[in-house]
């Protein structure tokens, strides 16, 4: 199976045109469906971040390679300095009223994949992680 | 996302068929907003398969509204992807959840 890439601008109906061209590599890869839409949520919480926050970004480049212990991820953005790891974790034990949605997407992601790391690359911002093909 | 209004034993419910992401997050809150102004609510997730931060917003948005107004507000037939999600986020400790209509409307 080749590895996906594609590169897009930065903004929500790419993160529409990552996901339809997402689901037929899945497909193609003979994912299981948990596993599918996994990586159909991780991607548009990456992708979506970078449109949602990432003024001055031209693209954003999301890549996907399966690899025997998962489908090993990463999203590139030529946007400002920008860790989307840095930020906490939401409370998911407090009340209605004192939930905020914020940092859900990256909590998401978090919980989902291991091995997530951010780093600042030849003026890149580069967020790799690895969505396990089990559970 | 397509939704459409029913009724289960005098409550509304709005029963949604497609993904709740950041494609359809708009006009979803905006159906749930204007439904839930008419009194409780029943979001029927049946027909969802897949639920993103920017859905969990919406439904989110939803309860605290219902809340607001002191009407109730349930989510039903949930799909196991969309519990995962839910479990995660801990959303399942702040809106309840039913297997069917008829459990969520006698509650």
């Amino acid at each position: 199976m080749s590895p996906f890439r594609l590169r897009l601008p930065p903004t929500l109906d790419s993160v529409t045109a990552l996901q339809e061209a997402l689901d037929s590599w899945s497909e193609e890869a003979g994912l299981p469906m948990p596993v599918a839409m996994r990586l159909a949520l991780v991607a548009e919480e990456v992708a979506a971040n970078v449109a949602n926050h990432a003024t001055g970004a031209s693209y954003f480049e999301f890549g996907a390679t399966l690899q025997a212990e998962g489908v090993r991820l990463s999203l590139t953005d030529d946007g400002p300095d920008y860790d989307p790891l840095a930020h906490t974790a939401p409370d998911t034990a407090a009340p209605l009223e004192e939930r905020d949605p914020g940092g859900l997407g990256i909590h998401l992601v978090r919980t989902m994949t291991r091995d997530a790391v951010y780093a600042r690359e030849g003026g890149l911002n580069r967020l790799t992680c690895t969505l396990p093909l089990g559970g | 996302m397509d939704i459409t209004e029913a009724q289960e034993a005098g409550r509304a419910v709005a029963v949604l068929d497609g993904r709740l992401d950041t494609a359809t997050a708009a006009m979803t809150e905006a159906k749930l907003t204007e439904m839930l102004k008419q009194g409780g609510l029943i979001a029927d997730l049946s027909g969802v398969r897949y639920v993103s931060s920017a859905g969990l917003r919406v439904l989110l948005k939803a309860a605290k509204q219902a809340k607001e107004g002191q009407v109730p507000f349930a989510v039903v037939g949930l799909q196991p992807p969309v519990r995962e999600v839910f479990e995660i986020s801990g959303f399942d400790k702040i809106i309840p959840a039913f297997g069917t209509r008829a459990e969520a409307a006698a509650a």
